[in-house]
């Protein structure tokens, strides 16, 4: 492409941010300013200046004057990444009278004095960037954004205590919430603990008070024993499709008396709410104050689902509430917001075969020795052997299993040293036994977590710094004989120590969900490498995501304790309660539109959107993009074989023109392209 | 017996000065591959899963934060890298997937490069494994046993424990007490043992 010829039709400015040294360090700013105004006049650029931070107020207003005084029609900032200041840029266009749409952020940063060293070449590709900003600037349109309408319900999928938490706070100011939750009731992982780290106030004196709240709230429709299937629409307007599985038993009769699980004769190994030490019945809540209090028939196991014949429940039930007939139901709810709640999984400890899991009877899992903590556990609270009635003399508490570790998890659980430190209270209180940690660091960075440790020091735990190499029933030496020996180096001393101990209790860790891929999918939005669902930002958004009107609350974004979990709740509910108040929601018109004459009905974008944004007419034959949730990624733009998708904001004009400014080839051919950078 | 190997020195007085701070890096380069031997994290499943980790004067964790804190001499003169056996376990198991059976070797290596190694016993075992090597195209056990507690005079000492390994051996499938039948391509292998020492050297 040649020079333009013509006298520029856009009057631009051009602003070079030294971002402190950020930028001013690598590239010679001063340098790009003027090269931009001596050399970009063709193109229309009428004014250039360079500033120290240009995101600042000062540096806002300089643009705001440019724009009033010079009358630009154009500006083109370049400073660090879109994601951080593009809306502050366009903000300030927009106070001095500009669309805000027709100024453009460029990198100067991130993609140059952040990823190199050499400042010559690093100054010849900042006046590349810029060129290239200047060139696509020219074709940028000016745009509105859309506005909708917000859907004031709320989903909240996931009654662990985030969820919990989030329904109440929303329920509370005065908006409906559906919080849906797979299992027969609410509470998560926290209505299986005993006590709770640090306080070790009782786990279900503090949850069920809030449990019962959210059942009898009448902002909350909760619908247990259900999930998500499907959601459509997008931000402010989501249709969402929910599958409550059949419970036989008819919730408006039923009085939750109890007679039913009393008299059914199946017992089932509960390996969820008892982690597998402890039965239920095939009818079932899983413990006592569950909420909802109504039963559920497990009917994979229950007797008359098996082999047609019992109906125990049915023939003993005061009420009639018994209902074999029931079927799975299909649901579709209308929000304006989400809230993904659905917590953790334990890691599954057999998968380190050094610690004997499953293999040596008397190793337990943490999930194991809470249900067994507790009074209302199936050993009572007491705390004993797998015979179940020896209570151990020394117990070995394993830290970080199957965390920090890269044959298996990378991460840290963060909860797991608390919770040994928690389990060793416990088993001194309980069992007077000789109680040892063994840990890699212990780390306890929380309030009034490190006065913890303190204390379990004080009552008597012997700590033992190092990883246990592996867990043994084969003694060496007649000290051994029938105990479980734990072969460990202590590193402090420096030496290999064989400790034989009654128990062995191991910390396994926290992991996202078996599901979580597929759930992301469902609500449009990401995972990590390990499958925890990313955050927006990492330290200034930690509960929204990339899908507006999408967020996520508690450990599902990552390992958390209790307390974490309740203020991600209630920071989740603030961000929604602030949208659903402003009644409607302005979104980036940065959207890609199908041209329905030039579709040919390929349907290739339909499954390329990460947005599921684009919907096939079959009537037609064509496809079409649904704007509101649309993201402009521009996927489907590079992906449609017959060019029918164009960009609002990413043209085939703005782009091509955009790398022939990179290529300096819009300027005067005494430019070069710069060499070797 | 050699009292540097397993009596530790005495600790000199004042603190480490930190002179060597390349040694660490140096035996990471020295290693073939990318043991992430940076990467340590001091959590002790090597030193606690060592069959031989008893024997040795420091365990192959501790061995790591002596390379960090520049402690040439006392890592080179360590029995560590000699007691090795090479089972794997250490490394099959460390979090942080460092290839510590390799680094005992370059560890091994260097000790004998830099002559501070003053136990001959371990490092002979090694020299007398490779001379079968290098003669028969592979490795001969129960020669290498007898050879090795010969010359070393230590058979009267250690007979009575070691009879049972012995035995064990002899009766084990697969071992046989005659020495080993030389490969094919014995020349082969010698170019390629020529070829390797010529690298090494450059
Ligand atoms: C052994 C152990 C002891 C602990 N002790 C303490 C302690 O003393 N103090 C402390 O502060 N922290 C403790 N923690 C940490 C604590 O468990 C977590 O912080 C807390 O459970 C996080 O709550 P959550 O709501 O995010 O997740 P969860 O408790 O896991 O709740 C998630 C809920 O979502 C539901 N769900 C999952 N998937 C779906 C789906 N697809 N659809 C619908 N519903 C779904 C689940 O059934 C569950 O009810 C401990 C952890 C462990 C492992
Ligand atoms: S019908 Fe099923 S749930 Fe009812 S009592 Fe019999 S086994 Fe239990
Ligand atoms: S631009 Fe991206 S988000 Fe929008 S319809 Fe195309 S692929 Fe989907
Ligand atoms: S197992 Fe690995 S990380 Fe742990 S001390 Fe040994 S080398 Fe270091
Ligand atoms: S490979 Fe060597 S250092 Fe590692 S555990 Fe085995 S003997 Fe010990």
């Amino acid at each position: 492409m040649s020079a333009q010829e013509n006298k520029p039709k856009e009057r631009v400015g051009v602003y070079v941010c030294h971002c402190g040294t950020n930028i001013a360090g690598v590239v010679n700013v001063g340098e790009v300013s003027k090269w931009a105004s001596d050399n970009m006049k063709d193109e229309g650029v009428v004014i250039s200046r360079d500033y120290k931070f240009m995101c600042s107020s000062l540096g806002q207003e300089l643009i705001q004057k440019d724009i009033k005084e010079q009358k630009l029609t154009r500006v083109v900032v370049g400073a660090c990444s879109p994601h951080l200041h593009e809306r502050t840029f366009r903000n300030a266009c927009k106070g001095a009278g500009l669309n805000p749409y027709l100024c453009e952020l460029v990198s100067i940063r991130e993609q140059d004095s952040w990823v190199h060293t050499d400042k010559i070449a690093a100054t010849e590709k900042a006046k590349a960037i810029i060129s290239g900003g200047v060139a696509r600037v020219i074709h940028h349109e000016a745009l509105e954004p859309l506005h909708v309408p917000i859907h004031p319900a709320t989903l909240i999928v996931g009654g662990g205590i985030a969820g919990i938490q989030a329904a109440l706070e929303i329920a509370d100011a005065g908006f409906p919430v559906y919080l849906v939750e797979r299992e027969p009731s609410i509470g998560g992982h926290m209505a299986q603990f005993d006590k709770t780290f640090p306080t070790l106030d009782c786990s279900a004196c503090i949850l069920t008070p809030k449990m019962v709240d959210v059942g009898n709230h009448k902002n909350i429709t909760m619908l247990t024993y259900s999930e998500v299937q499907k959601v459509d629409g997008y931000v402010g307007n989501f249709a969402v499709t929910i599958k409550k599985r059949a419970r036989y038993v008819k919730t408006e009769d039923c009085t939750g008396c109890g007679i039913c699980w009393e008299k059914c004769p199946k017992k089932v190994i509960d390996d969820k709410f008892e982690a597998g030490i402890g039965y239920r019945k095939a009818v079932y809540t899983p413990f006592p104050q569950a909420v909802p209090k109504y039963p559920v028939i497990d009917d994979i196991n229950c007797t008359y689902f098996v082999k047609g014949t019992c109906k125990a429940c049915e023939k003993f039930c005061p009420t009639n509430a018994i209902d074999f007939t029931q079927k799975d139901e299909i649901m579709t709810v209308e929000v304006g917001n989400i809230i993904l709640a659905t917590g953790w999984d334990l890691f599954d400890a057999r998968r380190v075969p050094n610690y004997g899991y499953g293999r040596l009877a008397n190793v337990f899992t943490n999930m194991e020795f809470e249900r067994m903590s507790n009074s209302a556990g199936p050993t009572g609270g007491n705390i004993v052997l797998r015979d179940g009635k020896t209570p151990p003399k020394s117990v070995g508490i394993v830290h970080c299993v199957g965390s920090r570790d890269k044959n298996y998890n990378n991460y840290c659980s963060a909860i797991c040293c608390m919770q040994s430190l928690k389990f060793a209270h416990l088993v001194h209180e309980k069992t007077g036994a000789t109680v040892y940690n063994f840990y890699i660091d212990i780390r306890t960075p929380a309030k009034g977590y490190d006065e913890f440790y303190q204390r379990i020091i004080e009552e008597g735990t012997l700590f033992v710094r190092g990883k246990v190499a592996e867990v043994t029933d084969a003694a060496r030496n007649p000290g051994e004989e029938g105990k479980l020996i734990i072969q460990v180096e202590d590193t402090l001393v420096g030496k290999q120590r064989r400790i034989p101990v009654d128990m062995v209790i191991l910390s396994a860790g926290l992991e996202p969900r078996s599901d979580s891929k597929a759930l992301a999918k469902t609500f449009g939005i990401s995972c990590s490498a390990d499958g925890w669902f990313i955050e927006r930002h990492p330290k200034l958004d930690p509960v929204a995501t990339m899908t507006e009107g999408v967020y996520i609350a508690g450990c599902v974004q990552g390992p958390k304790d209790i307390p974490a979990s309740v203020a991600q709740g209630a920071a989740a509910a603030a961000r929604i309660l602030g949208k659903i108040q402003q009644k409607e929601i302005a979104l980036e018109p940065v959207r890609a539109t199908i041209h329905e004459e030039q579709c040919s009905g390929c349907r290739i974008c339909n499954t390329m959107c990460p947005f599921n944004a684009i919907l096939f007419h079959e009537d037609k034959m064509v496809s079409e993009v649904n704007p509101a949730l649309c993201q402009g990624c521009g996927t489907c733009v590079a992906a449609c074989p017959a060019g029918a998708i164009t960009g609002t904001g990413f043209s085939n004009e703005q782009i091509l023109s955009q790398i022939d400014g990179l290529l300096l080839l819009t300027l005067d051919k005494k430019e070069t392209v710069p060499s070797g950078s | 017996m050699n009292e540097n190997v397993i009596v530790s020195d005495p600790p000199s007085a004042g603190p480490l000065m930190h002179e060597d701070l390349e040694l660490l890096h140096e035996v990471a380069l020295l290693t073939p591959g990318d043991s992430h031997l940076e990467m340590c994290i001091q959590c002790g499943t090597c030193g606690g899963s060592c069959p031989s980790g008893s024997a040795m004067d420091h365990t192959p964790r501790a061995i790591f934060a002596m390379l960090r804190a520049g402690m040439r001499e006392e890592v080179m003169k360590s029995n560590t890298p000699w007691m090795c056996v090479s089972c794997y376990y250490c490394t099959v198991r460390c979090p942080q997937d460092i290839h510590i059976t390799d680094v005992m070797y370059t560890l091994k290596n260097m000790a004998l490069k830099s002559k501070m190694f003053q136990d001959t016993t371990a490092s002979d075992f090694s020299k007398t494994f490779i001379s079968y090597v290098e003669n028969y195209g592979r490795s001969f056990e129960i020669g290498l046993a007898g050879i090795h507690n010969v010359t070393h005079l230590r058979l009267a000492v250690r007979l009575p424990n070691m009879v049972p390994m012995a035995l064990g051996m002899l009766t084990k499938k697969g071992m046989s007490p005659l020495p080993p039948k030389r490969i094919k391509g014995m020349n082969d292998l010698k170019k390629i043992l020529k070829r390797a020492k010529e690298l090494e050297a450059a």
